[in-house]
């Protein structure tokens, strides 16, 4: 079983966003509006954040792409009381709609904050869910409840399948999520940790390799290469 | 743990399950019990009748590859073709929410009519049929055609993609009118005038930075909002990391774009200086002797003192910037200190090939800002090399078929943009509102608008809606009600590019190629493609027009120009896309040599070389004042750029510059891309405008306070961010934001809205914009 992981290089990494985007038109989250914007309850799996330090004119600003870090020892799945976010058979923390109370203690234990949840049950203007994903993974979520970044699951679901009725055994290369496929920069990579041949091991053992807040021992699977 | 296991497992047979029973054709399991998803298509539900249909983009000039998932009639996810050359597989974030444009319900659905004065506010729309609205067009052109008014009928539009542009050209002509504007943007236009004047090539210049080493971006953003931002974007990632050798990458602006943030190294900039900086590296370039020496010497002109035939003397570029661009002025102009000109001098001219990136700003004088960065590419080679500046080839097509189109006194009437004496200015939008308002030289009849919002782009303080008004026969082709359809008398409501079928030409790769354009779902509204919205109409109008455009619909027309093109046609058509895959340099003096050098030339010898000393610009000056005046205005110069507003009053510099989430040709409201709009500033839907931290702490303001922000031209709202990145006598507000909007998006919000402020209320046409900043 492949342990699916990430790895994105920020030094080719530009904060173009489209991960941004291509994250919610394959995941159908809504948009959020002006209003609830400025609540910050906008929906994002993959918002891409800026720190900015220093002083003109020796700035730096950090831009860091973030989905969930799926961790491998996931702080969310601990403290959900009714077991309704769990890392399932692929190694993939998700959410089961149907189980979750909305009681947001998940978002509060997650120390990336990548847990966003329905404050009502999500609105597109008039005409514009016509272009929503039909996959069932994806149906838009019910008020509620928690959401997040799956690693885009409906993919590999359907890399699964094509494989299946190609006659093929599964391959690893045959799935990858919308924001590594959709990257300008092809900062990103995906693949299996465990395997030594892919590019995923590898660069996660690259000497720019970096998790975000380590110390917490939550074993993310996504890895940052620094820039320069 | 185990127990937890077989839960994990059982939920996942259930994801499972619903997916089998989705496609058999039940209720989704995943349905929230008694919280049905509303709304969601039926698709889901059904069996799903999926496809991917290839097509291209038209929201950027990059004109990337596009492949789209497309489920029961329904566009859901748009990807990037993978063989396409441009963006090899990935998709920006526009091209992303281009599916939000196609299923926006701000959207003209058909064609309408104005019913009463267009003075009026309350005015509404009677919608009509498109056979009434052509009809009604082709009345108009017909009687004025008959008076042999011909004239009095202007097309403006904007960048249009593929030959959509020749179309509009031919209809012109074919009618009988002079009048085709093309509203280009005053940055790119100075860029493509400095290729020109420079290297003699009319075209936007392509910048090799796959095999660069050196690579520094003057001014624009060259990462977020470049005419080819997809191919910049993977160059310098290939640049970085795929390959042996790190190039480096510089970026020099005002403000601490997404482009400073990611180079290498931000040079802050006083707004409005490039030019500057570049002839004062070229000063310690020609200096310290690191030029190329032997490429100056037999493939540019004008480097040295000449004298010309009628042996009068010239000063040359080498004596120019030597004698006055030394480092100390230039620090002085720019704000760049000397020791940082000098190191970006000697490690640009080290590490060949370097690229010096021009200037899309319109900003400071923007011609010679653009002449001088492109000087540095001569000074180092970097003209036509691996590495260097490409000139962009385009296929041989079928001409067109040849009519004889009778010389009507109408085509020799004085174009209603001839407003300056110099053929390389950039056009001047609130002058083109003057003349227009005021019937110079005659009062126009008719007026087509594509592609363009100019109402919106260039307000000239109500100047360009007064013009409008003027104006008894105004047709729009916009999509979404914006700022200048609502001036309009007719609106032919365009499709969106993906529901209409089009060519496109591959830009930014130098190699040639065509993309196609096909229509990948039904169209979504009664709307149609202004290609074919025109050969109705020349058709309507009968000869010459219909001889010269004699197309029954705008496929037909495509497909007959790239019959010329030598392939395979299936391929072509499945794969979307066909192109030469390799780019030929030419070696100086080499038989293609005069392709990239001189190519385009009118008044100066197409001898193959590099005019540092703009022997085009000089046939127009020459004789003309003071010789050395005319010497200087050949050679690329600094000239302090006219400031809109006395320093006293509006103290700070107002630097606007594109963004990678503004959708160009889009007035309306796309919800993903406000909602990542200002990624430093962490703006969304709103209006803010970025200060240095301590011209605010002069001030009094602080992050959050709403202020107004006032030029000479207006003033207009926006919420303070201070933002360490950005000149401290600089003020940044961003482009693309301030359209009206009927919709409401999302919870709690307003409707009608303005979304943001439009920041070219502020802009001066020219040099640099000068503003104040008070409390609301």
């Amino acid at each position: 079983m492949p342990r699916w992981g990430m790895v994105i290089d920020l030094d080719k990494c530009f904060a173009c966003q489209s991960c941004t985007a291509a994250c919610r038109m394959e995941n159908n989250t809504p948009p959020a509006g002006p209003d609830q914007t400025g609540r910050d309850r906008a929906i994002l799996w993959n918002e891409v954040l800026a720190f900015v330090h220093g002083e003109y004119p020796k700035v730096e600003v950090l831009l860091v792409p973030r989905p969930c870090q799926q961790c491998d020892k996931p702080p969310c799945t601990y403290v959900c009381p009714v077991k309704a976010t769990y890392k399932n058979e692929d190694g993939i923390v998700v959410v089961d709609y149907q189980r979750c109370i909305g009681c947001r203690m998940c978002a509060v234990a997650c120390p990336y904050q990548v847990r966003y949840f329905n404050w009502y049950a999500p609105e597109w203007p008039a005409g514009m869910r016509e272009h929503l994903n039909p996959d069932p993974e994806v149906a838009p979520r019910p008020k509620g409840v928690i959401e997040k970044c799956t690693f885009c699951i409906q993919r590999l679901r359907h890399a699964k399948e094509k494989a299946a009725a190609e006659g093929r055994p599964f391959n690893a290369a045959d799935y990858q999520p919308a924001c590594v496929q959709t990257c300008t920069g092809h900062a990103r990579y995906f693949g299996d940790l465990d395997d030594p041949n892919s590019l995923v091991y590898q660069l996660s053992r690259s000497p720019r390799a970096f998790r975000l807040l380590e110390e917490m021992g939550t074993e993310p699977k996504v890895y940052y290469l620094k820039q320069g | 743990m185990s127990h937890l296991s077989r839960r994990n497992f059982i939920k996942l047979t259930g994801v499972t399950a619903a997916a089998v029973a989705a496609a058999a054709g039940t209720q989704s399991l995943l349905d929230h019990a008694g919280q049905p998803w509303a709304g969601m298509p039926a698709a889901a539900a059904s069996a799903l009748e999926e496809k991917r249909v290839r097509t291209t983009c038209a929201l950027c000039p990059s004109g990337c590859g596009l492949e789209v998932r497309v489920v029961n009639g329904r566009a859901v996810k748009v990807e990037g073709s993978a063989i396409h050359p441009v963006n090899q597989g990935v998709c920006c974030l526009r091209g992303q929410a281009s599916l939000e444009m196609l299923y926006s319900p701000e959207r003209i659905q058909r064609p309408r009519v104005r019913t009463g004065s267009k003075t009026d506010p309350s005015a509404t729309w009677r919608e009509v049929s498109w056979d009434e609205a052509l009809a009604l067009v082709a009345g108009k052109l017909a009687e004025l055609a008959a008076d042999g008014q011909m004239h009095t009928v202007a097309f403006l539009h904007g960048d249009t993609r593929g030959s959509l542009r020749s179309v509009i050209n031919r209809f012109m002509s074919a009618y009988g009118s002079p009048n085709t504007i093309f509203l280009e943007s005053a940055g790119e236009h100075a860029v493509r005038m400095a290729m020109f004047l420079s290297q003699g090539i009319n075209g936007y210049p392509v910048y090799d930075v796959n095999n660069a080493n050196y690579v520094m971006a003057f001014g624009g953003n060259y990462l977020e909002s470049s005419r080819h931002v997809i191919g910049a974007l993977a160059a310098l990632a290939f640049m970085r990391r795929g390959r042996p050798r790190r190039g480096k990458f510089v970026a020099v602006h005002p403000r601490l774009s997404l482009t400073g943030v990611k180079a290498d190294e931000w040079v802050p900039i006083r707004p409005g200086t490039y030019g500057a900086l570049a002839l004062g590296m070229a000063n310690v370039i020609i200096n310290s002797g690191l030029y190329d020496a032997d490429f100056v010497r037999d493939f540019t002109f004008g480097f040295e003192d000449f004298t010309d035939a009628v042996g009068a003397s010239h000063m040359g570029f080498k004596r120019l910037v030597l004698e006055k661009y030394t480092l100390e002025r230039v620090e002085f102009i720019t704000g760049v200190p000397t020791a940082d000109i000098a190191r970006l001098a000697g490690e640009f001219a080290t590490n060949r090939p370097a690229i010096a990136v021009m200037p899309v700003e319109p900003d400071g004088l923007p011609l010679y800002d653009a002449l001088a960065v492109h000087a540095l590419n001569a000074l180092v080679g970097s003209i036509d090399v691996a590495g260097g500046v490409l000139v962009q080839r385009f296929p041989e097509l079928t001409p067109w078929p040849l009519v004889a189109v009778p010389t009507v006194p109408s085509l020799t009437q004085p174009r209603l943009d001839a407003i300056s004496d110099n053929p390389f200015e950039p056009l001047a939008p609130e002058l083109l509102a003057e003349r227009l308002a005021a019937d110079t030289p005659y009062p126009v009849n008719v007026l087509f608008l594509l592609n363009t919002n100019p109402v919106y782009e260039h307000p000239a303080n109500g100047k360009m809606a007064e013009a409008l008004l003027k104006v008894p026969f105004v047709v729009s082709f916009a999509s979404v009600p914006d700022e200048t359809s609502a001036h309009a008398d007719l609106i032919l409501p365009a499709s969106t590019f993906l529901e209409v079928w089009g060519d496109d030409f591959v830009e930014g790769t130098g190699y040639a190629g065509v993309s196609l354009r096909q229509p990948v779902v039904e169209p979504v509204h009664d709307t149609r493609n202004p290609g074919d919205v025109l050969l109705a109409l020349a058709a309507a109008l009968g000869d010459p027009v219909a001889q010269a455009l004699p197309f029954p619909d705008y496929k037909t027309l495509f497909e007959h120009r790239l019959s010329a093109i030598d392939t395979d046609w299936e391929k072509f058509r499945e794969n979307g896309v066909w192109s030469e895959m390799v780019y030929f340099h030419a070696e100086p003096g080499s038989r293609a040599w005069p392709q990239v050098v001189g190519r385009d030339r009118l008044q100066a010898p197409k001898d193959g070389r590099f005019d540092f000393f703009a022997r085009e610009l000089y046939a127009m000056v020459a004789g003309q004042g003071d010789p050395a005046k005319a010497d200087l205005a050949c050679l690329p110069h600094f000239q302090v750029p006219a400031e809109a507003g006395a320093a006293t009053e509006y103290p700070y510099v107002l630097v606007t510059q594109g963004l990678i989430t503004h959708p160009r040709p889009w007035p309306g409201i796309v919800p993903t891309l406000q909602e990542s709009y200002g990624l430093q500033a962490n703006m969304k839907w709103r209006a803010w405008v970025e200060m240095n931290p301590r011209a605010a702490k002069a001030l009094g303001v602080q992050s959050g306070d709403r202020v107004w922000v006032e030029s000479p031209q207006g003033r207009v709202q926006a919420v303070v961010r201070l933002y360490e990145g950005l000149w401290p006598n600089a003020v940044y507000m961003p482009p693309g934001m301030g359209h009206r909007t009927t919709i409401r998006w999302g919870r709690g919000s307003q409707a009608p809205a303005v979304i943001g402020a439009n920041v070219n209320q502020l802009l001066a046409s020219k040099g640099v914009t000068r503003v104040k900043v008070y409390k609301v």
